[in-house]
């Protein structure tokens, strides 16, 4: 064991750690820069409209201060827009993953990650600080950055997945995967740091600081990234016998988290032929390369329609906690944004924790989706316990870090378990192609949940108030376990069978 | 002092429109004074107060200047026997501390007229109307030869018995004119409803971030794609 600990670890070098580092921070910065929008929203709504009187006392003057800015009449309004530019964003960055595949194939990865992530860079300038400063609100101009966000960022993820991939060969994926994937979940750490300390000086400032950040993190990219070993005249570490597939370990290994399974058929569009120089592995003659599979074959797989329903369900909870918690902290106990935002971290902590965890819990007992049903039926009671959260910064943390837990865990495996459950299927058997396929799917669905979803929160909110957002997060829960269910009974009859064969055999 | 470029735009902006302000003020304190015809008579009650105030008379009103250079400003306004019976508004005599009104037909005396008058100290009216802000604004409220006087403005911030005037967080109550009072900021806090406080450090923000970019770029560049080949 520890020998092949050693050879496992002496197959990488510095440029292995320059490249995992970058990818990881090019996600962190993306992430930091989504969290700022979401963690200012209360800032931004509360410049939007005019003040407020209770009673029908005068309008404060002096005006400017005061009354001038009407841009929505008043809190409602802005929060219903804010929540139709979480649409939008979603739906682009949905629109875009699919587009990004096909022009990466074309170009250097480099160059598409580093224009994706200064493009981005630059239009949350625009659409944070600089319409602060030219004090100019217009409600089709945000709709129209927004958009162009949506589309810029969708270029960043296939590409710094497929990067790793060059880089990571299938003997070590699953562990480095695992790690890697903590980088949604680091980026929103620091996004609402970031937020929180410039909020007080307004929140174009946030702004500012996170694209400026951002777009300094796409030229050090620029310099230094190599987009894979061939570059610097490394050959591809070889594979040290794992079958494909098959062993367990393997489940880990096309990727751990959402998006990045539908890297792969990104990948191979990305680094046109870096990544498929890996596949013949073994001493065996090549095989010809597996036929793509359409679109509706891959639909039409056992597991993947109830994965991607149950996938956008969950994908959905998990965005709207990112994307609502600050305004619902500082709106329902009214403390300031700025402690309400470093509050939200902690959900991100026990999606970290969570994920790492029930990743290792599935590993031992080799079975996902009891361990995810499991996890899916206490996040419901999580739910439950932290809509009644009392106004107490300190239970409501705890409570907020044992929801992550819960939700944030499932959501980081569920794409993991789907590639090994599909990897395993008879019909499509070594075929990458359909993993990158079916991921796509799963997280193409998921992404448009997650977008439809932020709009109901919305109005849900403004028409019922925040108790019912709760109820609504619980039944989605719900709905998303109801989909896994079959998948559960599927893998305990699988194991009950096997269990019942090897007693006969005794 | 920052020497941001921001500032330094938004310094010229404010020096023009300044510029601009100044001048359609002087034409509209010309305009207020040539409000109607005559001038001011040395018996009058603003006459002897303009007398006493080292002020100089220009049409209707009293003006004075603190330094030669400076604009000159309205101190004191009579538009008695002036035919009034409509007043809207009186721009350009915010600064008024005397305003005579007397002896006019006055049936409109809009609310919003004296907004902004923080330094009107005494006021006189013709009888049919009342003190603006009612009787609890005023120091002292005379009725005199058919006239009403106003004398001593009150500052409706420090009265309690009025409907609580809670200015939001951040912002402290100031009188404004009789029965108004404005919200402005505290001392560190600016911008739209004050919610921005404090100065942002652009310098120790973005230096050290330059300065690191610069730096791992390089670091990298050296480390990892000085021997890239092109694939």
């Amino acid at each position: 064991m520890p020998s092949s600990c050693c050879g496992y670890l002496s197959q990488y070098t510095h440029h292995h750690l320059v490249a995992f580092l970058l990818t990881f921070f090019s996600y962190v910065l993306l992430h930091a820069s989504r969290k700022t929008f979401s963690n200012v929203k209360v800032s931004i709504s509360a410049q939007w409209t005019p003040s407020v009187q209770n009673d029908s006392s005068p309008a404060f003057s002096p005006g400017e201060t005061w009354e001038d800015n009407h841009l929505f009449a008043n809190m409602e309004e802005a929060t219903l827009f804010l929540g139709a530019l979480d649409t939008i964003f979603l739906f682009s960055y949905a629109v875009g993953l699919y587009v990004s595949g096909v022009i990466g194939d074309r170009l250097n990865l480099r160059y598409v990650l580093c224009f994706g992530l200064c493009g981005s860079a630059v239009v949350e300038f625009a659409f944070g600080t600089l319409v602060e400063w030219l004090h100019f609100y217009n409600i089709y101009l945000y709709c129209g950055l927004w958009v162009l966000n949506g589309l810029l960022q969708s270029a960043v993820w296939p590409c710094v997945v497929a990067v790793m991939g060059n880089w990571f060969g299938k003997s070590g994926r699953g562990f480095v995967f695992g790690l890697w994937s903590a980088c949604a979940s680091v980026g929103n750490i620091l996004g609402a740091f970031l937020a929180s300390s410039m909020l007080k000086y307004g929140y174009e400032y946030a702004f500012l600081v996170t694209s400026v950040v951002q777009f300094a993190g796409g030229v050090v990219v620029f310099f230094g990234l190599l987009t894979s070993p061939k570059e610097v005249g490394l050959s591809l570490e070889s594979e040290t016998g794992l079958r494909p597939v098959e062993s367990d370990t393997d489940s880990h290994r096309p990727l751990m988290s959402d998006e990045e399974e539908e890297d792969e058929v990104e990948q191979e569009a990305c680094d046109g032929g870096y990544y498929s120089i890996q596949q013949p592995e073994d001493s065996e003659p090549p095989e010809p390369s597996p036929k793509a599979i359409t679109f509706c074959q891959a639909f039409c797989l056992p597991g993947v329609l109830l994965y991607s329903l149950a996938y956008a369900c969950l994908k959905l909870v998990n965005y709207s906690f990112f994307f609502w918690l600050p305004f619902y902290l500082s709106s329902n106990f009214g403390w300031k944004e700025a402690q309400a935002d470093r509050l939200s971290v902690w959900y991100d902590v026990g999606g970290i924790i969570g994920g790492t965890v029930q990743g290792l819990i599935s590993d031992c007992l080799g079975k996902r989706a009891p361990v995810l049903a499991v996890s899916l039926l206490l996040a419901m009671g999580a739910l439950v316990g932290y809509s009644h959260s009392p106004n107490d910064q300190v239970v409501n943390a705890a409570l907020l870090a044992t929801t992550g837990f819960f939700i944030g865990g499932p959501s980081n495996m569920i794409s993991s378990a789907i590639s090994a459950d599909l990897g395993r299927q008879e019909a499509v058997r070594g075929s990458k192609d359909a993993l990158a396929t079916v991921t796509g799917i799963v997280d193409g669905t998921g992404s448009i949940g997650a977008a439809g979803g932020q709009y109901l929160v919305s109005l849900i909110e403004s028409k019922l108030g925040w108790m019912w957002v709760f109820y609504f997060f619980i039944f989605m829960t719900g709905g998303s376990m109801v989909f896994i269910i079959p998948l559960v009974f599927r893998e305990v009859s699988v194991m009950w069978r096997d269990r019942n064969v090897s007693t006969h055999q005794l | 002092m920052n020497a941001g470029h921001i500032q330094l735009k938004s310094l010229l902006i404010i020096s023009i429109t300044n510029y601009y302000l100044f001048v359609t003020c002087q034409l509209t304190e010309i305009q207020i004074c040539n409000r109607c015809n005559g001038t001011v008579l040395n018996n009058t009650i603003l006459g002897q107060f303009c007398n006493n105030s080292v002020g100089f008379v220009k049409g209707r009103c009293c003006l004075l200047k603190d330094k030669t250079g400076d604009p000159e400003y309205v101190i004191g306004l009579d538009l008695s026997n002036c035919s009034l019976s409509n007043v809207v508004d009186l721009q350009g005599a915010s600064t008024a501390e005397l305003i005579d009104l007397s002896f006019n037909p006055i049936v409109i005396l809009s609310d919003s007229v004296f907004q902004g008058f923080i330094q009107l100290s005494r006021l006189i009216l013709p009888s049919n109307l009342e003190c603006p802000g009612g009787n609890v604004s005023w120091g002292t409220v005379k009725v005199e030869g058919g006239n009403i006087i106003c004398e001593e403005q009150r500052n409706i911030c420090n009265q309690t018995g009025q409907l609580s005037l809670n200015c939001p967080e951040s912002s402290l109550c100031a009188p404004y004119g009789p029965g108004f009072f404005e919200c402005s900021c505290t001392a560190n806090h600016h911008g739209y409803k004050c919610l921005r406080e404090g100065e942002f450090p652009a310098v120790q923000v973005f230096g050290p971030l330059g300065a690191t970019t610069v730096v791992v770029s390089i670091l990298l560049w050296v480390t990892q794609r000085r021997k890239a080949k092109s694939v």
